[in-house]
Parts: structure tokens; C-alpha cells; sequence
């Protein structure tokens, strides 16, 4: 538990990020304002010049003009719009030194717990051990940093820190399925917890990143509660989300994309152990696409077979019939026809 | 009579509204949150729970913020 004067001491902080958070807030409306009043000033220009330019006939020079009149007009909507976010949510009086005490009083006791850090500017709760789905992700530090606190319009001012982190197989930063990086997206929570800040609501920011944190959103999280433990290769072991999975129909098992191929016969995906070389093309074929040379026994692809035979049977079959034709037609030649040379010789050396 | 209403569900706003004397926490949300239940929130009274027949008295500051919040991914 804190002691009250270094609540008191912290609420003072509190109350000066606050002024800050209001001046950046003007600051960055004066910037905005002079964006655009420059645009004004320059489209004013771009009028005059168009205007010497017709006077003397410059066609060339209007259409210039034309072409940066277009451009401005582009750019003044994005200006008009950033300023109305700015102008349209007035400041509410920034709230009492008392108030902010009561506010960190009342954290102490929903919380339980509050630590704060003078030195680095923060104010932290502990969440218990949280439990989603079944998946343990253990307890949480809400870690607000009152030196951010003036980029709350640009970046988060608070971490989310895992403190018996369980992070996901696949993403060891995301340490719950709406934080990565000790960042949380807020989510539906993202307005209200703005505006929470905004006025020095600190109990309610706690309780509502508390919320957050409590809460599973199937549609949208960083790794999904199901693909939390990941799935491991059944040959090489790494872990891989459940999109990542390849499915050999053969073996019936799961496999990374290092250790998957496909048949390229008949297109389906098999592991690489389900898979063998063809030794006529040297493709990648399945076992069932996977034939056997009746020949010569050589491992072949069902593409590559022809008439049960390996491509280099079939040609050394050819070659044998093409030179038996040919010695039948050169016995021919000699007036012996119908007995080939061969056959002649075959007489004599059986005789 | 009037009191300061925090809402933390949605866009989050805390403005003073205007209540009838006698209305309980109960009736206030009811009137104040139509359709959602009492058990998905953390109602406090001038930052302390209160019992749901606690009647509302002038200057309260009454805060409801959600249990279940969505969050998303970037």
C-alpha cells in the first residue's frame, strides 16, 4: 500500500501530465492551423497568378496554376478534417489535486495493489492470473507512464506487461491475443479509455484495460486462444500456426512448409517423405502417382510411363526394332528376302 | 436533482444529468444503460459499490464502466 503523501506527491504529477496533455493538445491544433491557413495562402496566390495569366494569354502558365489549384484542393479536406477532430471535443476543467488523489486512492483499493515510481513517472496495478479459453496467460502489469502521457493523441502513454508470460508459439511478443509488443489494442475500449485519460480518470482507465485484458475477441486477435500452443511439424518439429499447417493425405499427418511438398501428377500436397524423385524428369511425385518400370524396375512417374515402361526403355526398344527393320530390308536388298543376316548366322553357328 | 454520470461504455462521457428524488441505483441504470445487464458492469456510487435498492442522492458521482470489453488486433 502507498502512503498518502506519496499519493499526494503522484496526484501532483498526475495533474501536471495533464497540462501538458492540454498543451500538446493546442500545439498540435496550432500546427494543424497553420497548415492550413498556408493552404489558403497559397490557393489566394495561385488565384492572382491565374488571373496575370489569362490577361496576357499564358495558357500554358493557367493550366500550371490549374494543376496546383487541383493539388490544393486535395490537400485543404485532409486539414479541415484533422482540425474538427481537434476543435470538436472541448477541453473539460482539468480536475482537482484532491480529486486525482481520490482517484488513486480508489486504484489502491480495487486493485489491491498500487506501485508507483516517482522517479520514472509511472503508476502501475497487477492483475490477477488471467485464464482465456483454458489458455493460462498469468498475471499482468497496467503500466501507465505519466512522461507519455502528452502522445496519447500519437502512441499508447501505458504498457501491458506479462509478468509469468505464456506467449504464443508463433509470436513469442504476443503475450495475450490483444497485446503484442506490451502494446494492448483497445479495441471497442479505445474512445472511452482516451477519454478517461483525457480528464484524469484513473480508476476507470484501470478497470477498463482490466476489462480488455479479461475479455476474449475471437473475430480479432493478434494469435487466436486455439493456435495459442501451435502445432508441431511431425518431421522437423517446428511450431507452426493452424494456417501454416500442410496435410499429407498418405501419411494422414501435419507439416510445415519445409518438410511439404506436391505430386506433380496429380497435384495433391503430400510431405516430403510421401514423395519420391521420378528418374526419367526428376519430379516430385506421391507414392500412388509412383510406378515401377517393367523393364528395367527404375522408380517412374505414372506421367512419364509409357506402355509400363520408363521413357529410356522404350527408346532402347525402339532403337532394337528400328535396327531389325533395317537388316530385314538390307536382306531384302540382296535378293535373300525374308531371311535376314542375322538369321543366317544364327544357322550356321547352330549347325 | 443532479448528479455526475460517467459512462465508460462506447464513446466514454461523463456529463451532470437530472434525476427525480427517490430513484434508485437499480431504476438509474436501467433508465440510463436499456438493454444491458447490470452483471456485465461495475456500477459505483461515489466510487464505493453500493446495494442495487441504494437510492441516489443530490451531487453523486455515478460511474459505470463495462466488465467485457472487446479488444482487437492493430
Amino acid at each position: 500500500m502507498e502512503d498518502k503523501k506519496n499519493l499526494i506527491r503522484m496526484a501532483y504529477k498526475v495533474q501536471e501530465a495533464l497540462i501538458m496533455l492540454k498543451q500538446s493538445r493546442y500545439l498540435e491544433m496550432m500546427r494543424q492551423l497553420t497548415t492550413f491557413t498556408g493552404q489558403l495562402e497559397e490557393l489566394t496566390a495561385q488565384s492572382k497568378k491565374m488571373g496575370i495569366s489569362l490577361l496576357n494569354g499564358w495558357f500554358s502558365a493557367a493550366e500550371r496554376c490549374c494543376k496546383s489549384v487541383n493539388r490544393l484542393l486535395g490537400d485543404i479536406p485532409h486539414s479541415v478534417s484533422k482540425l474538427r477532430q481537434l476543435t470538436n471535443a472541448p477541453q473539460k476543467e482539468l480536475p482537482k489535486l484532491s480529486t486525482l488523489f481520490d482517484e488513486l486512492n480508489q486504484v489502491q483499493q480495487e486493485f489491491g495493489s498500487l506501485e508507483i515510481d516517482n522517479a520514472k513517472s509511472t503508476i502501475s496495478v497487477i492483475t490477477e492470473s488471467i485464464t482465456l479459453d483454458d489458455v493460462y496467460l498469468g498475471p499482468f502489469r497496467i503500466q501507465l507512464e505519466l512522461q507519455k502521457f502528452n502522445e496519447l493523441y500519437t502512441s499508447s502513454p501505458y504498457h501491458v506487461i506479462a509478468l509469468s508470460p505464456n506467449p504464443a508459439a508463433t509470436d513469442e511478443t504476443v503475450t495475450h491475443p490483444h497485446v503484442s509488443n506490451e502494446i494492448l489494442c483497445e479495441g471497442d475500449g479505445s474512445v472511452s479509455i482516451r477519454a478517461a485519460l483525457e480528464q484524469g480518470r484513473l480508476s476507470d482507465f484501470f478497470t477498463m484495460v482490466k476489462s480488455i485484458l479479461t475479455t476474449y475477441n475471437p473475430d480479432s486477435p493478434y494469435v487466436a486462444l486455439i493456435d495459442w500452443s501451435g502445432e508441431a511439424c511431425y518431421d522437423c518439429g517446428y511450431v507452426m500456426s493452424r494456417d501454416d499447417i500442410y496435410f499429407c493425405s498418405l501419411c494422414q499427418r501435419d507439416y510445415c512448409s519445409e518438410c511439404s511438398t506436391y505430386c506433380r501428377c496429380c497435384d495433391e500436397g503430400c510431405c516430403v517423405g510421401c514423395a519420391e524423385q521420378c528418374s526419367y524428369c526428376e519430379d516430385q511425385v506421391c507414392m500412388n502417382c509412383m510406378q515401377e518400370c517393367a523393364k528395367c524396375n527404375s522408380a517412374c512417374c505414372s506421367s512419364c510411363l509409357e506402355e509400363n515402361v520408363c521413357p529410356n526403355c522404350k527408346e532402347e526398344m525402339e532403337n532394337n526394332n528400328d535396327d531389325q527393320e533395317c537388316k530385314i530390308s538390307e536382306a531384302k536388298q540382296n535378293g535373300n528376302p525374308g531371311q535376314p543376316e542375322t538369321s543366317e548366322t544364327q544357322i550356321k553357328l547352330a549347325s | 436533482m443532479r448528479l455526475l454520470y460517467i459512462n465508460n461504455d462506447g464513446g466514454g462521457f461523463a456529463d451532470y444529468v437530472q434525476v427525480s428524488e427517490g430513484t434508485t441505483v437499480e431504476q438509474f441504470f436501467k433508465d440510463k444503460m436499456q438493454g444491458s445487464k447490470p452483471d456485465d458492469f461495475l456500477i459505483r456510487v461515489n466510487r464505493q459499490p453500493v446495494p442495487r435498492e441504494y437510492v441516489l442522492q443530490e451531487g453523486d458521482r455515478v460511474t459505470v464502466t463495462p466488465t467485457k470489453i472487446e479488444g482487437a488486433e492493430i
